[in-house]
């Protein structure tokens, strides 16, 4: 019963007119964003931050989880309809996607996604609110040592679940730890690593570091690759899905509702596997495999529930144990910072209305997907034909204002043109960004664990071997990593990679 | 030999240990912690020792592979004018504000893509900052000055 009870508290909060309005204007927003090609969510979240700032915390949060789920809903409208995937979960729903658009079924394809979407984010708020509580009573129980444990193994599987070579996110991940420690001192006030520039002595800002890896490299990305955007926008024609094809997708959706489920929670690219793995075990099921990659409906179907559903359930470990899992959630910390709110348990101890509240909203908020993404799918694509050159100066403008608006300081815009350019290093000398993204905001709260783990055992790392809990998590960590190099393991993970 | 040199594993992989040896640099007068204990200096130096080890492995496993990635073409222009516009709407927005920083950071950009047209950037960079002051500073009250020579604020 106290799921009920739970789930009624939070829908008290999310109903109230504000909150309604504000997941409405997120999805909204975000879509539009989300729309765009070649800005993400990660991009997308980071320039629409500014817009939440005036707004109570448990408004706001409900608001980026709006945008998030309207960026990510975004990027699939246009692998549909233009075959230029918005963002890398896109990426296997344009295969079938847009061969349906060239057959004159985009609408059954978009209808689909949105249909199966709102079924995963149905199921995976349920989810959430279900595992939520035990997770977080769990959680309270965990001293330093073994959250330190926890979080180093959250960081194995990320590097494990990395696409490309290990070695690079390994490096990605030691760097992101390495520019965390800058700033000042958490025990003595020492300034750390900040070149004497004042500005930093509280250390890099999250979103400041996002938006430059993400945002600004993605428009220097797009800049040297012009996108052949000629290609004309095929006949939408009806929307919703025939009996038949419901029929086909029913399975699908329903498995890929689970795949995405489980994938989403783990750490590091959880979230964006889903689709791919669904799209696998779809292709493997099916009766005639063939039909995949020439407009086959349960590939759409499939891809594009696994994505929603992981795209909330990677929630769970941000809200209960207060460790981002991904890059977005990275992002969540960063707004929930700018509110004075601490990810972690107490979060759910101490602000119950806004917890509960931001996990009905999910449920609100892929409900406003269905509203808004079917009617309008005519002014997206109008937006589509805004040529680059306006766009890109819109975007850059809009993350200077946001960017300042922060902490109302131009250093932060100087700084995010200088990851900007280190964004830009990275693309051309292949290294991914999102796991520094991640080593860069856990760094912190592990140096903080770690301290706070050795001031009780009073300097002694045996307190590391001697909590079984803190123990057990560190072993697997250098498990999960071992394995990861292992020669077979490796060559099947590239392989899984390449699909 | 010259192939070698562009492949992008070894030049990732040197600029990896490039900006270890740097931060290293940067925190070296930082003390390390007595006996067991952490000081300020212990985790930067030796993540920048650990960077620095991952960057020289990453350099030598290039010549390991037969033929790795190449690096692709560097451009000049995007990001000079991207980042360019970034600095510069920095500079102006305290002292001028967002009425004058605004269109200067898109005309400014707007140079960063080869198609870029006078007429159509002065125009569109006027009507987006009436936009954006319409929205960000009255819409939602952030308090970025609009235009301190002549308002005040």
């Amino acid at each position: 019963m106290e799921f009920l009870a739970n789930l009624s508290l939070g829908f008290a909060t999310a109903l109230s007119p504000m909150n309604v309005f504000l997941a409405f204007v997120g999805c909204f927003v975000g879509t539009m964003v989300g729309v765009l090609p070649g800005v993400g969510p990660i991009a997308t979240i980071a320039m629409l931050m500014p817009l939440t700032l005036k707004v109570d915390p448990t408004g706001a949060l409900i608001m980026l989880a709006g945008i998030y789920y309207g960026a990510q809903y975004g990027g699939s409208t246009t692998a549909i309809l233009l075959n230029i995937p918005g963002e890398v979960t896109a990426v296997v729903t344009a295969l079938d996607g847009h061969e349906m658009a060239k057959k004159g079924q985009a609408g059954a394809a978009l209808g689909i996604a949105a249909l199966g979407s709102f079924f995963a984010g149905t199921v995976a708020t349920l989810i959430i609110a279900a595992i939520g509580a035990p997770l977080t009573r769990l959680a309270l129980l965990f001293g330093p040592a073994e959250y330190f444990g926890l979080m180093v193994f959250g960081l194995g599987l990320a590097i494990v679940l990395a696409r490309g070579s290990v070695l690079k996110a390994v490096i990605m991940v030691v760097l992101g730890l390495l520019l965390s420690t800058v700033g000042t001192d958490l025990e003595t006030g020492q300034d750390r690593l900040t070149l004497g520039i004042g500005e930093l002595s509280d250390g890099v800002d999250f979103a400041v570091l996002a938006m430059g890896v993400f945002g600004i490299a993605e428009i220097l990305r797009n800049l040297e690759n012009p996108e052949s955007r000629s290609g004309a926008i095929a006949q939408i024609g009806r929307l919703l899905p025939t009996r038949e094809e419901l029929r086909r997708c029913f399975g699908p959706i329903l498995r890929a509702t689970g795949i995405g489920s489980v994938l989403g929670i783990l750490p590091g690219n959880g979230a964006v596997l889903g689709p791919f793995a669904s799209y696998a075990v779809e292709k493997k099921l099916a009766r005639d495999p063939s039909r995949f990659g020439k407009g086959a409906i349960e590939g759409v179907a499939g891809p594009e529930s696994a994505n929603n559903a992981g795209a909330q359930t990677s929630f769970i470990p941000l809200l209960t144990l207060g460790i981002p899992p991904n890059a977005v959630m990275a992002l969540m910390v960063g707004a929930m910072t700018i509110h004075g709110l601490i990810p972690g348990p107490q979060v759910m101890t101490k602000h119950p209305t806004l917890f509960w509240g931001m996990i009905a909203s999910m449920w609100i908020g892929n409900l406003f997907l269905l509203i808004i993404n079917l009617p309008l799918i005519g002014l997206w694509v109008r937006l589509l034909k805004v040529p680059y050159r306006l766009m890109f100066t819109t975007i850059l403008v809009f993350c200077a204002i946001g960017i300042y608006s922060i902490n109302n300081n131009p250093y932060d815009v100087y700084f995010t043109a200088f990851f900007g350019l280190a964004g830009y290093v990275f693309i051309k000398l292949g290294l991914e960004p999102a796991p520094m993204l991640l080593g860069f905001v856990l760094g912190r709260l592990m140096e903080e664990k770690l301290r706070q783990a050795l001031a009780l055992s009073e300097g002694s790392f045996m307190t590391f071997v001697e909590r079984p809990v803190a123990a057990g998590l560190l072993v697997l960590a250098g498990a999960v990593m071992l394995i990861a190099v292992l020669p077979a393991v490796s060559r099947s993970r590239e392989k899984a990679f390449q699909e | 030999m010259r192939g070698k040199l562009l492949q992008q594993d070894l030049v990732a992989g040197l600029a990896v240990v490039a900006a270890a040896a740097f931060a290293w640099w940067l925190a070296r007068k930082l003390p390390g912690g007595a006996g067991g204990g952490m000081g300020p200096g212990t985790l930067p130096k030796g993540l920048a020792v650990l960077l620095g080890l991952l960057g020289a492995l990453l350099a030598a496993s290039s010549f390991l592979e037969r033929e790795g990635l190449r690096l692709r073409r560097w451009s000049l222009r995007g990001p000079l004018f991207i980042l360019g516009a970034l600095v510069v709407f920095g500079l102006a927005v305290r002292p001028l504000g967002l009425s004058v920083a605004g269109p200067l950071a898109i005309v400014v950009a707007a140079f960063a893509s080869d198609e870029v047209r006078w007429g159509e950037t002065l125009v569109f960079g006027v009507l987006m900052t009436a936009f954006c002051i319409g929205l960000f500073k009255f819409g939602l009250g952030l308090p970025i000055p609009l235009a301190p020579w002549l308002l005040g604020y």
